[in-house]
């Protein structure tokens, strides 16, 4: 019967292993009935996979049991209570393709599976790099495990902290005095071992690069759609900001001060208008996406004229230009600003120059996003032209009146389209 | 038009490479319980899911949680001297915590403490759908502090020892508090911003109680154990309060058994906007 044997076999097994389990178990005269039952199976389950995990990891192959030769980075295991910090030091010392060597201040510090005797006294810190530390004896200090497990065996004693990155800590009966922190994750193992702020120059550098084109393409989708759909008003904000750029950035400035206390204030006054509170989550995501609109349509407004006044110069220097219109207009205007960002992106890794670089990109940035946010606010989203330098109508700007011929005694035509425009907001 | 929508696409997938994943973190911590009887718990949680219940017997404190590494840090930090453990996640930085996407919303943390100790426990939550199982724990005073929380706080089994006073301060959240009796609190204060508050009283403890509650926009409802003695003074402004089974006498509230009651709970609420509701239970 092929079918029995595995029974036999686990029943050989479990018959193998009893003895000394129910030696390690500790005696509790207080439990009874079937929660002890249950909890004696489930503590001899336990056991026995723990002892078969200890026999699996034992066999597994892994480096060669050595200590670490100091020399090396210095790692503090004196405290533990921020892992990822100890974490953070560990890893630029655990480069596998050179020759491990650290440095533990009133520790050591060890490679592969490493076991505390029974009979041993150990005093001081210890590091456990690519192994299980096995504890039987007394540990007196904190323990880190790294890429391995920490098994506290039955009589054992380890006086201080536990820390295991990248593996566990399995608890057979030993005592533990002070805190057992495990932080699982992969990021140590070597594959992981790349992490975002230890990316190569180039990487960052590509990185930088598909993020400016990623905000241009976003851009340049959405200032299409808006002339495709709004031209009218994105030109009357582009005026705005040739026209009136100084009113327009200090508008927008005024704006952003403003911002949270009117928030603050159609929140309180919705609240306070009782049934105004059932406005109150349309009135936020209306105020949220009239800001968005805003800030977004007025970058974009100034991305158009920048683009018109580099264009009208250029013909007016007598450059053929096919199609002088608002789409060329918006794709000069945002190539221009997404340049500054592009310099950055590629010079950015300079020690002090990729600072300023950053630092000018940003400050442009703000500064004309200002501006078309206060032209956006100034021309009620391009309703108003009275800052757009639109003074007259398109009817006054025809010839009509110099052909009047002046008669004695009849009055001449007035010239038409001689309203005044307002001037206040 | 195609050579037109290649570079387009090109750039689009270059730009999706460059997103990265979120990363959640597993991270664990333990204190074996070395004949410990006095500890204050302080856990800070800002964002995700969060599971309190007794812990094992020779545990003294227990901490699972899965964290977002790139927003917070694990905080376990055991001062042996004054038995203090703060617990929980902080903030990367300075910034305060962000909640940003639904990702993060998937923290989760279970969190169990010894039931031998008596225990000061001070919960400082952000935006977390929080589940609190206290019965069975020895709680000598609890403060909970929640932002734009979901919590439920059940005292399923009766406090092992007397509690001195229950704190709980709301921002805008959903706060339910079951088996408020079972907590053997004799002074408990609720301090609600904005939502919808459940206030059970009922539980096997014969523990009278002085109940502070003040509320400012949203819903309270008072479920009262009717062998209980109730008391209820009001400060309300645009508040409806429906005293059902309760006599007014003078500017309270009052229980036809109040004057004969073992257990008296008496109630100061103040109340903005919202409605009162008190419902009875055997």
């Amino acid at each position: 019967m092929p079918a029995c044997r595995p029974l036999k076999s686990l029943g050989l097994l479990l018959m193998l292993v009893s003895p000394p389990l129910a030696a390690e178990s500790p005696f509790e005269a207080s439990r009874s009935g079937a929660a002890e039952l249950i909890n004696d199976f489930w503590t001899l389950v336990t056991d026995v996979s723990n002892r078969v995990g200890i026999q699996g990891r034992s066999s597994a192959s892994g480096p060669r049991p050595e200590p670490i030769r100091p020399g090396g980075p210095s790692i503090d295991l004196s405290d533990l209570s921020q892992p990822t910090l100890v974490e953070g030091q560990l890893r630029p010392a655990l480069d596998p393709k050179g020759e491990m060597r650290l440095t533990i201040p009133g520790g050591t510090a060890r490679r592969g599976n490493y076991s505390v005797g029974s009979e041993e006294n150990l005093t001081g810190h210890l590091l456990v790099v690519d192994g299980n530390a096995d504890v039987y004896g007394t540990v007196r200090g904190n323990l880190v495990a790294v890429r391995g497990d920490v098994v506290v065996h039955q009589g054992s004693l380890v006086a201080g902290d536990i820390l295991t990155l990248g593996g566990e800590v399995r608890d057979l009966g030993g005592e533990i005095s002070g805190e057992v922190r495990t932080l699982k994750s992969a990021s140590l193992s070597p594959a992981a071992l790349p992490q975002s702020d230890s990316l190569t120059p180039v990487q960052t550098v590509m990185r930088r690069i598909a993020g400016v084109l990623g905000v241009f393409l976003m851009l340049s989708v959405l200032g299409f759609g808006l002339v495709i759909f709004g031209r009218q008003n994105l030109e009357i904000v582009s005026d705005t900001v040739s026209h009136s750029f100084g009113r327009a950035f200090v508008t927008g400035l005024l704006g952003q001060i403003l911002l949270l206390p009117t928030f603050g204030m159609l929140v309180v006054g919705l609240i306070l208008s009782v049934a105004g509170i059932l406005l109150l989550p349309f009135a936020v995501a209306l105020f949220a996406m009239l800001l968005v609109v805003g800030v977004v349509g007025g970058y974009l407004a100034v991305a158009h004229a920048l683009g018109e006044t580099y264009t009208r110069r250029r013909m007016a220097q007598g450059a053929v230009i096919g199609s002088a219109n608002s789409y060329r207009y918006l794709l000069i205007g945002l190539l221009a600003l997404a340049s500054l960002w592009a310099a950055w992106s590629l010079f950015g890794w300079v020690p002090v120059a990729g600072s300023i670089m950053w630092g000018a990109a940003f400050f442009v940035s703000w500064l004309l996003g200002t501006a078309g946010f206060g032209a956006a606010l100034l021309s009620r989203a391009g309703i108003r032209e009275n800052f757009s330098g639109r003074l007259f109508p398109p009817e006054a700007l025809t010839d009509e009146y110099l052909w009047a011929t002046p008669q004695f005694g009849v009055p001449a035509e007035r010239r038409p389209g001689t309203r005044t425009p307002t001037r206040g907001l | 038009m195609k050579v037109r929508v290649a570079p387009l696409t090109l750039g689009f997938c270059v730009c999706a490479a460059a997103l990265q994943a979120q990363t959640m973190r597993p991270f664990s911590t333990f204190r074996q319980l070395h004949g410990e009887t006095r500890l204050t718990a302080r856990l800070e949680y800002g964002a995700g899911s969060l599971r309190l219940e007794p812990g094992r017997p020779g545990e003294l404190y227990r901490m699972n949680l899965s964290y977002d590494e790139e927003r917070f840090l694990p905080m376990s930090d055991f001062d042996a001297s004054s038995r203090v453990v703060f617990l929980g996640l902080k903030a990367r930085g300075e910034g305060g915590v962000r909640v940003v996407s639904r990702h993060q919303l998937r923290q989760a943390a279970l969190v169990s403490i010894s039931p031998r100790v008596e225990l000061n426990l001070d919960l400082s939550l952000g935006a977390v759908d929080a589940d609190l199982e206290l019965g069975g724990l020895r709680i000598s005073e609890l403060d909970l502090k929640t932002g734009a929380s979901r919590a439920t706080i059940r005292f399923s089994r009766p406090n092992a020892m007397r509690c001195h006073r229950a704190s709980f301060s709301a921002g805008a959240a959903e706060v339910a508090v079951l088996g408020l009796a079972n907590s053997r609190c004799e002074e408990i204060v609720f301090e609600g911003g904005v939502g919808k508050v459940l206030l059970d009283f009922s539980g096997a403890s014969s523990t009278s109680a002085r109940v502070d509650v003040k509320m400012a926009v949203g819903g309270i409802t008072l479920r009262l154990p009717r062998a209980a003695g109730v008391r209820i003074t009001m400060a309300k402004f645009l508040s409806s309060f429906e005293p059902a089974g309760l006599i007014r006498r003078g500017s309270g509230f009052f229980s036809a058994n109040y004057n004969d009651a073992e257990r008296r709970l008496e109630f100061d609420l103040t109340t903005s906007l919202g409605d009162v509701d008190v419902e009875w239970v055997d």
